[in-house]
């Protein structure tokens, strides 16, 4: 059950283009990780894991659970930012998604 | 069709948040005295008994709906004024003075309380759960034993916006330019289970002044929502090179469907060699800023409506999964998908924005220095050394 609820259809289809629309999967080069990337340009990056790849990936298991959850594992930045550079990853906007 | 994009408003939730609350620091209800706070769509009654302990129920007597909050504090209990009868913390009455005995169903609705980071903070949940103390928000380390400076504490009651206008905050970069006259120059989120981080770095805008607007100040700012409702903000600042640890604790409870008590307070790491009374005044000061910035958000919410569809640029923040994040509070926790809790990371783009706020900022600068007659162009200058002012994540 939906809480704020939109009044129109086009919404949903919003919600699908900003939050899904255009990730591609990008493989940890040390571990099984798995994870959704879309990168808008250079600078921009937008990392969806799931419950799978969080359990694969060993550096994000050493966290406390404290302050120190927030950094992106190092070792995925190092394969997105390869997979980027290989142009595994098309790098650009599509109308602000 | 037409190609025109219309505002979906939608409807707002017909529940309150699931979490824990922020009802306000301990101490101003331990002076022997029921207090009122408006809360989920109803009044609380709040008081400490006779071993200092908060108790939270709900304001209104479950005998002839008399008003606990202006009753009086009886040894352990709260008493009505209509009729005396006597309440525990355990919401359960206790006693009726003129009665033989008390009804078996005498039990009110009550609020489990926790204090964290001297406040007391209840657990709301329309499911009756138990209160989840293992999500909790952490406790400052160092706040009891002495390294922060004594509490400044506001709120303001904010009527006609939902509280989600305040979280949309925790993703919005460019409203710190517009709004808060800041340059964000590096900004990142992360999202995961109930938690919901802001990183900042930023400056000043030396063509404002007011709000957060000051060229001289830098600063890093992580402001994290652990649930719904409470943000801890850690900044650290660096104004003129006087280096300042200001911790601001931002909370909310919703009071009815549009309207919410905003709360904040501060603490101020005491710098070595200060001493207690400077700090304190450093502290106000940080407090005072916050406030007006705050204010700047207030004026925006009061006149704008609700979006549900929202339309964004590359530049901006991720609104939708800051939104897909926060709804896990507001639906049934069976029904809590995992979209709604992954980790979710998010890297926004600050530096062609800045580019061009740098460009306005100067052409604002030249144009001033041409109305004031300065044929040397702007001197930088307008910093007031004796405010510095505060960037805050919201
Ligand atoms: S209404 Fe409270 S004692 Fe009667
Ligand atoms: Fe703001």
């Amino acid at each position: 059950m939906a809480s704020f609820v939109p009044t129109d259809a086009d919404t949903l289809e919003d919600q699908r283009l900003y939050t899904q629309a255009r990730l591609t999967e990008v493989a940890c080069l040390d571990c099984l990780a798995r994870v959704g990337v879309k990168k808008n340009s250079e600078h921009h990056t937008s990392v969806q894991w799931n419950a799978e790849a969080r359990a694969h990936c060993p550096d994000l298991a050493r966290r406390s659970g404290g302050r120190d959850v927030h950094p992106a594992c190092p070792r995925m930045l190092a394969s997105i930012e390869a997979a980027a550079r290989d142009g595994q990853i098309p790098i650009g906007a599509e109308d602000g998604y | 069709m037409s190609d025109t994009r219309f505002l979906d408003q939608g409807t707002p939730p017909a529940r309150f948040a699931r979490g824990w609350h922020c009802l306000g620091l301990a101490e101003t209800f331990r002076d022997g005295k029921p207090h009122a706070v408006h809360a989920f769509g109803t009044k609380l009654v709040v008081w400490a008994d006779s071993q200092g302990e908060i108790q939270v129920l709900d304001g209104y007597c479950r005998h002839m709906g008399g008003d606990l909050t202006q009753g009086e504090v009886k040894g352990d209990q709260v008493a009505c004024p209509f009729h005396d009868w006597r309440w525990g913390g355990d919401g359960k009455c206790k006693q009726i003075p003129y009665a033989r005995r008390v009804p078996l169903r005498a039990r009110t609705q009550r609020y489990p309380v926790a204090i964290r980071n001297d406040q007391v903070l209840v657990w709301h949940d329309v499911e009756g759960s138990a209160p989840d103390h293992d999500i909790l928000p952490p406790q400052l380390p160092g706040l009891a034993e002495g390294e922060y400076t004594d509490w400044v504490w506001e709120s303001e009651h904010i009527e006609g916006s939902h509280c989600r206008e305040l979280i949309d905050n925790v993703v919005d970069m460019a409203h710190f330019y517009y709004v808060h006259f800041a340059f964000p120059t590096s900004f990142r989120n992360v999202f995961e289970g109930h938690v919901a981080t802001q990183f900042m770095e930023s400056k000043g805008r030396p063509d404002k002044t007011g709000g957060y607007g000051d060229a001289e100040l830098f600063l890093k700012s992580e402001a994290t929502y652990y649930g719904p409702s409470y943000m801890i903000n850690w900044l650290d600042t660096d104004y003129k090179g006087f280096n300042t640890e200001v911790v601001l604790f931002n909370c909310h409870v919703p009071t009815g469907p549009d309207s919410f008590l905003l709360q904040y307070g501060i603490v101020v790491k005491k710098p070595q060699g200060m001493d207690d009374k400077t700090a304190n005044f450093i502290a106000q000061k940080y407090a005072e800023m916050f406030g007006s910035g705050f204010l700047q958000d207030v004026h925006i919410w009061k006149n704008k409506v609700p979006v549900q569809n929202p339309l964004l640029c590359e530049e901006d923040g991720p609104v939708y999964q800051l939104r897909r994040w926060y709804e896990q509070f507001y639906v049934d926790v069976d029904d809590i998908a995992p979209e709604m809790t992954d980790r979710f990371e998010f890297e926004v783009d600050t530096t062609k924005a800045n580019e061009f706020w740098q460009d306005e900022v100067a052409e604002n600068l030249r144009k001033k220095a041409e109305e004031d007659g300065d044929p040397h162009g702007p001197d930088g200058d307008g910093a007031d050394a004796g405010s510095p002012q505060v960037m805050t994540g919201t």
